[in-house]
């Protein structure tokens, strides 16, 4: 019996557990469609799909300018204003506002991107495609060097490759780890610890799904299988929960780092 | 077919654990696009024209209603103290009124009291002169009938021993009477 678990055929009479074959597997999809002669894959499509979500989002929220918001309204008003003082005014400084839209669409779009994760029907998290992390942190990364240079000119490399605040036997040691922490750990370490997370998460949550359909299906030669199976899943539940965590969290250490970076650009004293 | 190709081939064929960290083209420029997207109706529409202006104005009218709370509570405080003073003086008042009344009271009470203490007297003396009067009227009627008795007593006294003979005559008489009825 050839049963399509997610996205690879499982050859149950043969495989006992059906295993993918690699586990990129689990996140390269097949073209849905065409436009211009460029296939369109399912990670590509809900990138867009996340995108009108936001928006769809913001302008359910923000359409009607009452004074008394709905409760959705400020419930998405609450995560927008947290963005603005706690984030942008918060740690950027009075100079803030001028990069929250910025901060605001990144955190809208991972947040949404991480919990395609745990939507039923879509189960995929497009922050698990490195293309969304790698951009977003480029992004970032083009932001905060090119507000370092407009801000503090020349002086901002200065800063970077001759710390003054440190002795002067070792700041050409500290100028060369803090210029390849600035120009390359950060956006790499950015990009990569989103990934990451959203890869492991999903890994994880396809495992124990997927395990604990094998047993309850009866793919497995176990003797209690409904048992096991319903022990997986609720071990998949928890981790369910934790990726709802993770998700949020991960939008927001993602937007956190980014006006962090940015804060150290704008103000010289840092 | 060379070695190289080979390479390439097997390398084609067999996927690697680095394909998955590194982003594909086509998925990058969708990112860029989905996210452009995305920015650009936040940086454009959603904050100048959607989100700023609610803020502000929900910030306004946050404002002004603490304020008119504030000019209500204050005003709330100053009716307060009126009716504290409006009460106070109600009750000075009040008690103005309870002490000019206990006076009035007093004064009506003192003259009721000297009226009736007169008039009592008054009633006394009318009382007193009356029965004097009458003591008077009584004795001198007294005296009268006295004076009668006695000149009524003199007067048989003066005319018994004057008509003695005609008492005697009148008891002969009587007895001759008396001795014609024993016939």
């Amino acid at each position: 019996m050839d049963v399509e678990i997610l996205a690879f055929e499982c050859e149950t009479e043969t495989d006992v557990v059906c295993t993918p074959p690699f586990v990129n597997e689990l996140f390269e999809t097949n073209d849905v469609f065409e436009i211009f002669g460029v296939g369109v894959n399912r990670a590509m499509l809900l990138m867009f799909v996340a995108a009108a979500i936001v928006i769809l989002i913001l302008w359910l929220a923000f359409r009607k300018q009452n004074i008394v918001p709905t409760k959705f309204g400020a419930a998405v008003e609450s995560i927008v204003t947290f963005i603005k003082d706690d984030v942008a005014l918060g740690i950027i400084g009075p100079d803030g506002l001028k990069y929250f839209p910025y901060l605001l669409s990144i955190f809208l779009f991972i947040l949404v991107g991480n919990l395609f994760e745990l939507t039923p029907g879509v189960n995929f998290p497009i922050t698990s495609r490195m293309a969304i992390p790698a951009f977003l942190a480029l992004a970032t990364w083009v932001i905060f060097v090119f507000e370092g240079f407009r801000v503090q000119g020349l002086g901002y490399l200065g800063h970077i490759v001759w710390p003054k605040d440190v002795p002067v036997a070792i700041r050409p040691l500290v100028g060369v780890i803090e210029f390849v922490s600035i120009f390359l750990v950060r956006p790499f370490s950015l990009a990569v610890r989103l990934f990451a997370n959203l890869v492991a998460g999903h890994v994880m949550l396809t495992l124990l799904l997927v395990t604990g359909y094998v047993y309850v299906a009866g793919f497995s030669n176990a003797t209690f299988n409904g048992v096991f199976g319903i022990a997986w899943w609720t071990l998949a539940l928890a981790i369910f929960l934790f990726e709802v965590v993770v998700s949020a969290i991960q939008a927001y250490i993602f937007t956190l780092l980014s006006a962090v970076y940015i804060q150290t650009s704008v103000h010289a004293e840092h | 077919m060379t070695l190289f190709e080979l390479a390439i081939l097997a390398v084609e064929e067999e996927p690697e654990g680095i394909d998955l960290v590194l982003p594909e083209i086509k998925e990058l420029w969708a990112g860029i696009i989905a996210f452009g997207i995305v920015f650009a109706f936040i940086r454009f529409l959603a904050w100048p024209r959607m989100i700023k202006p609610a803020l502000e104005r929900r910030q306004e009218a946050i404002v002004g209603q603490l304020r008119e709370a504030e000019n209500v509570k204050s005003e709330a405080e100053s009716l307060l103290a009126d009716y504290q003073a409006q009460v106070a003086g109600a009750k000075d008042e009040a008690n103005q009124i309870i002490d000019e009344a206990r006076t009035t009271a007093d004064s009506m009470k003192s003259e009721i009291v000297a009226r009736a203490e007169s008039e009592a007297a008054s009633v006394l003396d009318k009382a007193r002169t009356d029965v004097a009067a009458e003591r008077e009227r009584a004795a001198a009627a007294l005296r009268g009938d006295v004076a009668n008795l006695s000149l009524d007593m003199a007067e048989k006294v003066v005319t018994g021993s004057i008509d003695r003979e005609a008492q005697a005559a009148l008891v002969e008489r009587y007895l001759e009477e008396l001795g014609g009825l024993n016939e």
